[in-house]
C-alpha cells in the first residue's frame, strides 16, 4: 500500500538480561556499544540509498534497553536518520526505555530525558512490567517500583505527554488480585498507553529451565484467560480503548507505529535481527553482531534472509496482523493489499466476493467461528470478539 | 572334470547389522562384474527403506567370477536373503537354492536369536556353513569369545572361521579361499528333465515377471514352453541369463546354475516363490519339496488421508502387489475413513515397509489403521468365519467361541534381563516354554505368545527394556480358543469404527483405560468438551475428557516480525492439515496407528 513509512531501529543491549527474555540482546557494560553504534549508521546510510527522502510517519527505538546507550551514541542515530529521511514535526519518535537505566542520580536522568526531547522523540515506552518489588526481583527486573514511578514523574516533567507503560500478567505465584492491583497501581500514573502482555515461556531461558526442571509451574491458561478478561474491563472502566490484543490507549493516543505493522505499511528496520518489510519485501538482518558490523564496515546490507511478498502473501498478512486490531480487518483493505495498491486511492468493487473467493476453503470453518461468538463477520469485514483473541490464532491461521 | 566343480552357490545369513549387506559389497567389488565406481553403497539392498534400516527385504542375486590359489576360475552365486522374521518362508527358498552359506557373525556382539534362527534354516537345507567373523577393524572385537559362542551355542567349530572385516575388506581373500573350498560344488544333471526352484521374483516393465531361478535338473533356454508346477500355468521363455546382479543374457541355463527367466508374465504372484519350473512338453515328475502359499498374519486398513484421492491409493496398492505376491487387498468401507483397503502382510515390519513405500515412492498420503491378526470365529451354528477386521466381528450372543493365532517366540537376551523381558511376556499371556543357559552371560526365553499381543509395539518395548540387546525370532504355531472381545471407542458419543480392536476380556478395562488416555493426549483441544468413551457392547468401561481449550493466542507480535509469526500460523494450519474430522471431532491421523502403543512398562 506505501501509503506510510515507519522506521524500527533494534538496539540490542541491556544492563542485564531478564530471566523470561529470548530476544536478542548483550549485557551492555561487555559489548560493544559504540562500534554497534557505527554501525548501525552506517546501515541506515546504506540502506538509505533505495528509500531516501521518504517521508517517515514513525520512528521506533526498541531492543534491548535503547536507553542504555550513552546520550551522544543516540544522537548519532537519530541525526544519521533525520539525514537520510524526511523527518516531520508531527513525526512519531518512540523510545523503549526502561526505568532505572535513565541514570542512577535524578540530575542525571533529567539530562538523559533533556536530551531525548531535544533530539525530537516525543513517545516514552516503560517497561515497567510489575509494580510489586517481589514479582519484579522474580523476573529478573533490574528496577523497583518507586523507580517506575519517580522515572514516569520525571518524564513528565521534562514535557513528555505521550507515555507507555508495558505490564505483564500470569507471572508464576501471582493472582488475579495481584494483577489488578499492579494494573490499578499503572493507571494511577495516568499513563497514555499500557500494554498488557501475558508471561510467554520461551525456549533456552532461565524461566524455562525452571519449569523443566519442575522449580516453576505455568498459570494455567483458564486463569491466564480470566485475569486477560478482567484486565480489559478494569482498563476499558478507566478510559482505555482496547485497540489491539494486548494494547489499549486513551483516545488519540494509539501507538502510530504499531499500528503500521498491521496495515501493511512499509517499515525499514535497521539493527541487529532486525525485521523489515520495504517495496514488498519481507527482510531480516543477520543475528550475529560480529558478522553485522563486519558486514556492514565492508558496505554490505546486513541482511540474512529476504522474501519477495506474493499477492496471496500480502492479503494473508493484512488479514492475519488485522485481526489483531479492534476494527479487524476490511474486505477493501484485503483486497488491496492483494494487489498492493492504497486503498485511499482506488476503491475496490465487489470486495466482499472477491475475498470470500480468495479463502473460500476457509468460509465454513469461520461461519463455525462466528456461531460460536468469537469472530464477527459481516458487509464490512472481519473482527474478533473479546472471546475470539483468546484462540485467536486458531482462526488466523484459517487465512494462511 | 565337471563344470560344476566351478561353481558355488552361497548365501550370507547373518544377523541385522551384522554386517551381511556390507560383505556383498565387498565381494562385488573384488570379484564381481559390476565397476566400484557404479556401486552404491550396500548394493544389494537397492530399496531407499532397506537402505535405511539396514536389512533386505527384496532379494537380488549376483554372478561373481573368482580366481583362487588352485589356479582354478570359479562362479561364485551370491543368493541373498532378506533378514527379518517376517519373511522366514523366503529366507528358506533362497537358502534352498545354495549349495552352503556363508554365516557372519559380528565379533564384538557374538550370537544373537536371529543369527541362531537363520542357522536352524540353512541346517534345515543340509547346507554347508562358513563362519566368519565380522568387524574385526573395531577395537571392541572379541573374536574369542564370538568364536567360542558359536561353538557352544550353535555346535558349528569355528576354529578356522576367517577373521574379516567387510569394512575395511581386510581378510575378505582368505574367506574366498575358505569358501571354495569348504561349500561344496552344485550336484545336477544337466541332461534330466528340468527342474528349477524360483527363489525370488521382480516385476519389470518391460520384461514381465523376472525370474530368480537354481537349476537342479536339466537346461533351459528360449522358446521353451516352461511350466509352474504348483500354479499349473505354462509360459513360453523369452529370455534367460544371468544376474550381474543386473541381467546378462544367454543361451541357456543348465543344471546347478542360477540366473533369470522371462516369459511375459504379468504378475510375481504367478511365479510364486518356492514352485518348481519344469518343461511342459518334458515334465519332470515331482516338484522340489518345501513350497508354500503366501500367507497373511497381519491386516491393517490402509485409507487416504484427507485430500488424498481414492484412485491414487488403488493404483499405488496394484503397483506394489505386482511386485510382492505377500502382499494382498481388497476394498474396505469403514464410517469413520471412507473408502479404503483392507491389506494383507506377512507381518508388521512388512505392513511398515509397504506404508512407508506408498509414502516416499507414491507420495501418498494415508492413514493406516491398527493392525490386527486374522481370528477364527467358531458361530454357534458350527460355522467357522476368518475376522480380521474387528468391525465386522458378529454379534457376540451368536458366537460359541473365538480362537487367536498363537507363536513360539525365541528371545536371547543377556542374563540381566530376564526378570524384566519374563514380566513382559507375562504381561503379554505369554506361556513360557523353557529357559536355556545358551552360555553364562546369555539366556534364551522360549515363550507362546498370542501373534496380537506380538503385532502391536512388543519389539520395542522388548528392546526398550534391555537397552537393545535382546533379540526376536517367532514363528506361527497354531489357532487357541481365548476370551476376546470387541473394544470400541466413541468420540463425542460417536463410535469410530477405524479405533475398534479385539482385545482379551480380562485386559479390555486396561486397555480400555490406556487407550483414552492416549487419545486424550493425542487429539487437540476444541472449541468445546469432548469426551471420549471405550465401550463393550453398551457398557462404558472407560472415559476421558479433552477440555475445550481456552487460549491460544500470541499477545506480542515481536518488532514487526511479521514472518516469524506468519510461520507460527501455517505451522498451525499443516498440522491441521493432518488431521481428520469426525463429526465436530478433529483427530491427528497417528491415532489411529499410535493409539495402541501401549508399552505396559510405562
Amino acid at each position: 500500500m506505501r501509503s506510510k513509512t515507519g522506521i524500527y531501529i533494534h538496539i540490542p543491549f541491556c544492563v542485564k538480561k531478564c530471566n523470561y527474555c529470548a530476544f536478542l540482546s548483550f549485557e551492555a557494560e561487555s559489548s560493544p556499544r559504540s562500534e554497534y553504534t557505527e554501525a548501525l549508521c552506517e546501515e541506515i546510510r546504506l540502506r538509505a540509498v533505495e528509500t531516501k527522502g521518504r517521508t517517515i510517519d514513525t520512528v521506533y527505538i526498541g531492543g534491548g534497553t535503547p536507553s542504555v546507550l550513552d546520550v551522544s551514541q543516540m544522537r548519532d542515530i537519530i541525526h544519521t536518520v533525520r539525514e537520510c529521511y524526511d523527518i516531520k514535526k508531527d513525526t512519531e519518535i518512540t523510545i523503549e526505555a526502561n526505568p532505572a537505566t535513565l541514570g542512577r542520580k535524578d540530575g542525571v536522568t533529567l539530562a538523559k530525558l533533556q536530551a531525548y526531547k531535544y533530539m525530537g522523540i516525543n513517545r516514552l515506552s516503560m517497561g515497567v512490567q510489575s509494580m510489586s518489588n517481589d514479582r519484579l526481583h522474580f523476573l529478573g527486573r533490574i528496577h523497583t517500583a518507586e523507580n517506575v514511578a519517580r522515572d514516569v514523574k520525571l518524564a513528565r516533567e521534562k514535557g513528555f505527554a505521550n507515555i507507555n507503560l508495558d505490564l505483564i500478567f500470569s507471572v508464576p505465584g501471582e493472582s488475579i488480585e495481584d494483577a489488578l492491583k499492579d494494573l490499578d497501581e499503572i493507571i494511577a500514573l495516568n499513563p497514555e498507553h499500557i500494554s498488557c502482555y501475558s508471561l510467554q515461556i520461551e525456549e533456552d531461558t532461565p524461566f524455562a529451565d525452571m519449569i523443566e526442571s519442575g522449580a516453576m509451574t505455568e498459570v494455567p491458561d483458564e486463569e491466564d484467560r480470566e485475569t486477560y478478561h478482567a484486565i480489559c474491563k478494569r482498563l476499558k472502566d478507566a478510559g482505555y480503548e482496547h485497540y489491539e490484543i494486548s494494547n489499549f490507549a486513551k483516545p488519540g493516543y494509539r501507538s502510530r507505529h504499531n499500528s503500521l505493522y498491521w496495515d501493511m505499511s512499509d517499515y525499514i528496520a535497521f539493527g541487529l535481527g532486525a525485521s523489515g518489510f520495504v517495496n514488498n519485501n519481507r527482510y531480516k538482518n543477520v543475528s550475529d553482531i560480529e558478522e553485522y558490523m563486519k558486514t556492514v564496515g565492508s558496505g554490505e546490507l546486513p541482511v540474512d534472509e529476504i522474501h519477495e511478498n506474493t499477492p496471496f502473501d500480502n492479503i494473508s498478512e493484512a488479514v492475519f496482523t488485522g485481526l489483531r486490531r479492534q476494527e479487524g480487518i476490511s474486505y477493501e483493505d484485503a483486497i488491496a493489499a492483494y494487489g498492493r495498491v492504497c486503498p485511499k486511492d482506488e476503491p475496490v468493487a465487489g470486495a466482499k466476493e472477491r475475498f470470500w473467493e480468495i479463502f473460500k476453503e476457509a468460509k465454513d470453518e469461520a461461519d463455525e467461528f462466528a456461531r460460536n461468538g468469537l469472530l464477527i463477520i459481516d458487509e464490512e469485514g472481519l473482527r474478533l470478539t473479546e472471546q475470539g483473541i483468546d484462540i485467536s490464532n486458531a482462526i488466523m491461521a484459517l487465512f494462511v | 572334470m565337471s563344470y560344476l566343480d566351478n561353481i558355488r552357490n552361497f548365501s550370507i545369513i547373518a544377523h541385522i547389522d551384522h554386517g551381511k549387506s556390507t560383505l556383498a559389497d565387498r565381494l562385488i567389488e573384488k570379484t564381481g562384474l559390476v565397476e566400484a565406481r557404479d556401486m552404491k553403497e550396500q548394493y544389494l539392498d537397492n530399496m531407499d527403506i532397506e537402505r535405511e534400516r539396514g536389512i533386505t527385504i527384496k532379494l537380488q542375486t549376483t554372478r561373481l567370477k573368482y580366481k583362487a590359489n588352485d589356479g582354478q576360475e570359479y562362479t561364485l552365486n551370491l543368493i541373498d536373503t532378506p533378514g527379518h522374521v517376517d519373511f522366514n518362508y523366503e529366507v528358506s527358498r533362497s537358502l534352498a537354492a545354495c549349495d552352503g552359506a556363508v554365516l557372519v557373525v559380528d565379533a564384538t556382539q557374538g550370537v544373537e536369536a536371529q543369527t541362531l534362527g537363520n542357522v536352524y534354516l540353512a541346517l534345515d537345507e543340509d547346507l554347508e556353513i562358513l563362519p566368519v567373523l565380522n568387524k574385526m577393524d573395531l577395537d571392541s572385537a572379541r573374536p574369542d569369545d564370538a568364536r567360542a559362542e558359536i561353538e557352544e551355542i550353535i555346535g558349528l567349530d569355528a576354529s578356522e572361521a576367517p577373521e574379516i572385516s567387510a569394512k575395511t575388506g581386510q581378510g575378505v581373500d582368505e574367506m574366498l579361499e575358505k569358501l571354495v573350498e569348504v561349500i561344496p560344488p552344485p550336484k545336477g544333471d544337466p541332461d534330466g528333465k528340468l527342474k528349477a526352484l524360483i527363489f525370488d521374483s521382480y516385476y519389470d516393465s518391460y520384461k514381465g515377471v523376472i525370474i530368480y531361478t537354481r537349476i537342479f535338473d536339466g537346461k533351459v533356454k528360449r522358446g521353451d514352453i516352461i511350466r509352474m508346477m504348483n500354479t499349473g500355468k505354462n509360459y513360453e521363455v523369452t529370455e534367460v541369463g544371468y544376474c550381474i546382479p543386473s541381467t546378462l543374457p544367454a543361451d541357456e541355463l543348465k543344471a546347478g546354475e542360477v540366473g533369470y527367466i522371462c516369459g511375459s508374465i504379468k504378475q510375481v504372484a504367478d511365479a510364486r516363490v518356492g514352485d518348481t519350473i519344469t518343461l511342459a512338453s518334458d515334465p519332470t515328475s515331482e516338484p522340489l519339496k518345501g513350497y508354500k502359499k503366501a500367507q497373511s498374519m497381519v491386516y491393517c486398513g490402509i485409507f487416504p488421508a484427507e485430500g488424498e484421492k481414492y484412485e491414487n491409493v488403488k493404483d499405488a496398492l496394484e503397483k506394489l502387489q505386482v511386485n510382492d505376491a505377500a502382499f494382498n487387498f481388497e476394498p474396505e468401507n469403514s464410517a469413520a475413513l471412507g473408502y479404503g483397503y483392507r491389506c494383507g502382510f506377512l507381518g508388521l515390519l512388512h505392513m511398515d515397509v509397504i506404508t512407508e513405500r506408498l509414502a516416499r515412492e507414491f507420495d501418498l498420503d494415508v492413514i493406516t489403521t491398527l493392525p490386527s491378526v486374522v481370528y477364527k470365529v467358531v458361530m454357534k451354528d458350527g460355522q467357522v468365519l476368518d475376522i480380521q477386521n474387528p468391525s465386522n466381528l458378529p454379534d457376540p450372543t451368536l458366537i460359541a467361541h473365538i480362537e487367536e493365532p498363537i507363536v513360539k517366540a525365541e528371545i536371547m537376551t543377556p542374563n540381566e534381563y530376564v526378570g524384566s523381558i519374563m514380566s513382559l511376556c507375562q504381561g503379554r499371556r505369554g506361556k513360557m516354554l523353557d529357559m536355556e543357559y545358551l552360555t553364562k552371560t546369555r539366556v534364551q526365553l522360549r515363550y507362546e505368545l498370542p501373534l496380537n499381543e506380538v503385532i502391536y509395539d512388543f519389539f520395542d518395548a522388548l528392546k526398550s527394556r534391555t537397552r537393545g540387546y535382546a533379540s526376536l525370532d517367532y514363528e506361527f504355531i497354531r489357532y487357541q480358543p481365548a476370551k476376546l472381545v470387541k473394544l470400541d471407542i466413541l468420540l463425542n458419543r460417536e463410535l469410530i469404527d477405524a479405533l475398534s480392536t479385539i482385545v482379551p476380556e480380562e485386559s479390555a478395562q486396561a486397555k480400555g483405560r490406556g487407550i483414552c488416555e492416549k487419545l486424550k493426549d493425542i487429539i487437540p483441544r476444541h472449541q468445546f468438551e469432548v469426551p471420549i468413551q471405550a465401550a463393550i457392547g453398551q457398557k462404558i468401561i472407560a472415559r476421558e475428557t479433552v477440555r475445550a481449550y481456552r487460549k491460544d493466542v500470541l499477545a506480542k507480535c515481536y518488532g514487526g516480525d511479521v514472518s516469524r509469526k506468519k510461520k507460527l500460523l501455517e505451522k498451525q494450519k499443516a498440522g491441521k492439515k493432518r488431521m481428520r474430522q469426525f463429526g465436530t471431532v478433529t483427530v491427528p491421523q497417528e491415532a489411529f496407528t499410535e493409539v495402541l502403543k501401549l508399552d505396559d512398562a510405562k
